[in-house]
């Protein structure tokens, strides 16, 4: 059983990872067409890169946009998660399907009748428009974070520092805060990755804001040349880093206050 | 101190919140599905008209269309759910400090942008790609293969890519909250792992493997870009023919009734899936015993 495991993992970890282990293979390849064999090994990509002041914009362009829709989005998803775990919520299942209607809505749809909303009420499509709709897009994954580690926190230690005298926002700012602290700087980062990811929602409602995905997607079309891999490796560098970060706050929590089970990320 | 408000009442904002991005503008395609366009000033006309509707239900294509995208989310969600079961069950194997890491590995691809993605899947599966280079080369095939890249297997193959984290997530969490002793009692009373699996884990991880389902299910159906850009001529969905008539054709209140007709039949499709999952023999009892 143990080496069907492993070999499971191995293919998965394969499948999941061939993509993007030859785009940097690329990246690196002299030759500027993507075939096999490979070439021998170059920078020049990278160099070309530098120099592309368009890419280099978008990517501006993109971190500007994915810094409001990660702290947004994780605020929002903080609401709606203490909303969620206090027993006192009334119409529980139309909140849920609210917050799951983002996730649900085909993204393409969902971006057009926000556009045809927009236009409806005479408001123009651009980055206040592009963070909002992908803010929205990112809230049921960052309630489903939050919420995971919220209901699963002693209810005693806020009854006792209620019974201390605490106000509300006391408890809330004292105690219960703390201990979900790792769960809302991951949210953060996964409404920034999503944000970054996000390519849809910027094809309808960015308007004159060009964000990366947006630069490399119109370049897709036309050609393929090997600087796109070098900013594509460049870009998932960016977002490992992320991924990273926002794992090493969610780790933190556990030394903070150890959880009777393991993190999971299921409401 | 006595409040009156609770943080029940938090719920307020972020309803109001997604009602006005989210409901408000799917409203507003019930409303702009029974307006005319008067095509020679390109403005939408106020008015009643069943026309929309009425294309919407006479011409086939669109219920063609309707039917692929759930084709498309349907194979995918069967075939995620084939690839997912062995992918949790090996983490759900391993020790405990490697389950964080291994599922940290396994959603990092996931962060990679849409196009991303795409791109990376040309280069592995065009005519010159990894794929039948690779296969060229150990003399398996002496012609590249056709079927790898811009037909219905490349949509196929990677929507499963983009999803099987969606999958594997809530049954590997539904495999942790299965008690062990259950599928080792099985086991220990003769049972084959096939058999012990289909018995014992496969109905009581079924709610995870429905919400996998709902969830592959309903970003399969919806995507638009990995049809269009790697299905080849197969890769008009309903998604880009409402881009196609908001955009180019200006037919807003055509694009407004296919996504709605869209929306009705997605909905139905993974609520019915969901539904008959978790009627399995054995997912009441994980209901029944405690799970809430």
């Amino acid at each position: 059983m143990k080496r069907a495991a492993a070999i499971t993992l191995t293919l998965a970890v394969a499948f999941f990872y061939l993509p993007i282990a030859v785009l940097s293979l690329f990246s690196f390849n002299r030759s500027a067409l993507m075939t096999f064999p490979l070439d021998g090994f170059t920078l020049d990509w990278y160099r070309e890169l530098s120099g592309n002041t368009a890419f280099l914009n978008g990517f501006v362009t993109s971190f500007l946009v994915s810094q409001p829709v990660g702290i947004l989005s994780a605020l929002i998803g903080l609401l709606a998660a203490l909303a969620l775990a206090s027993p006192g919520l009334r119409g529980r299942s139309v909140f849920i399907a609210l917050l799951v209607l983002p996730f649900l809505v085909p993204k393409t749809v969902l971006s057009i009748a926000q556009a045809m909303l927009l236009n409806w009420a005479g408001l123009g499509r651009g980055a206040t428009a592009l963070i909002a709709a992908q803010t929205l897009v990112a809230i049921p994954f960052t309630t489903t974070i939050i919420a995971a580690v919220l209901v699963r926190l002693d209810p005693r230690l806020e009854e006792a520092a209620r019974d201390l005298g605490a106000t509300p926002w006391q408890t809330f700012r004292r105690v219960t805060f703390p201990q979900i602290r790792g769960a809302v700087g991951a949210a953060y980062s996964i409404g920034v990755i999503l944000s970054l990811a996000d390519l849809t929602i910027s094809m309808f409602l960015a308007g004159r804001t060009q964000p990366l995905s947006l630069i490399v997607a119109s370049q897709f079309r036309r050609e393929l040349k090997p600087d796109l891999n070098a900013m594509q490796v460049v870009v998932l560098f960016l977002t490992g880093l992320i991924v990273f970060i926002g794992e090493y706050f969610r780790r933190r929590r556990r030394v903070h206050a150890p959880a009777p089970r393991k993190e999971t990320a299921h409401v | 101190m006595k409040l009156p408000l609770s943080r029940a009442h938090l719920a307020i904002p972020v309803a109001f919140l997604l009602f006005l991005g989210c409901l408000l503008p799917l409203i507003l395609l019930l409303v702009f599905s029974v307006f005319t366009v008067d095509m020679d000033a390109f403005v939408m006309v106020p008015a009643f008209s069943p026309q929309a509707w009425a294309q919407m239900l006479t011409k086939p294509v669109f219920a063609f269309l309707i039917g692929k995208a759930v084709m498309f989310g349907l194979g995918t969600a069967v075939l995620a759910a084939f690839a997912g079961y062995p992918v949790a069950l090996a983490i759900a194997s391993l020790a405990p400090a490697w389950k964080g890491i291994a599922s940290v590995i396994l959603l990092t691809p996931l962060y990679t942008g849409e196009i991303v993605r795409i791109y990376a899947w040309r280069i592995v599966l065009g005519s010159e790609g990894l794929v039948n280079t690779l296969l060229m080369w150990l003399g398996v095939i002496h012609a590249p293969l056709k079927f790898l890249l811009f037909t219905p297997f490349t949509t196929h193959l990677v929507l499963l890519y983009n999803t099987l984290p969606f999958m594997v997530l809530p049954i590997w969490l539904s495999i942790e909250l299965v008690d062990r002793r259950l599928i080792e009692a099985a086991r220990d009373l003769g049972a084959r792992p096939l058999h012990a699996f289909l018995r014992v884990t496969l109905p009581l991880t079924t709610p995870g493997l429905s919400v996998g389902l709902f969830a592959v299910f309903a970003l399969a159906a919806g995507d638009m870009l990995t049809p269009s850009l790697l299905g080849g001529p197969s890769g008009v969905t309903p998604m880009s023919m409402i881009d196609n008539l908001f955009g180019t054709a200006f037919d807003w209140p055509l694009a407004s009734a296919l996504s709605l007709s869209l929306l009705l039949v997605l909905l139905a499709c993974a609520t019915v899936m969901s539904w008959l999952v978790l009627r399995l023999k054995g997912a009441r009892a994980v209901f029944r015993g405690g799970m809430r």
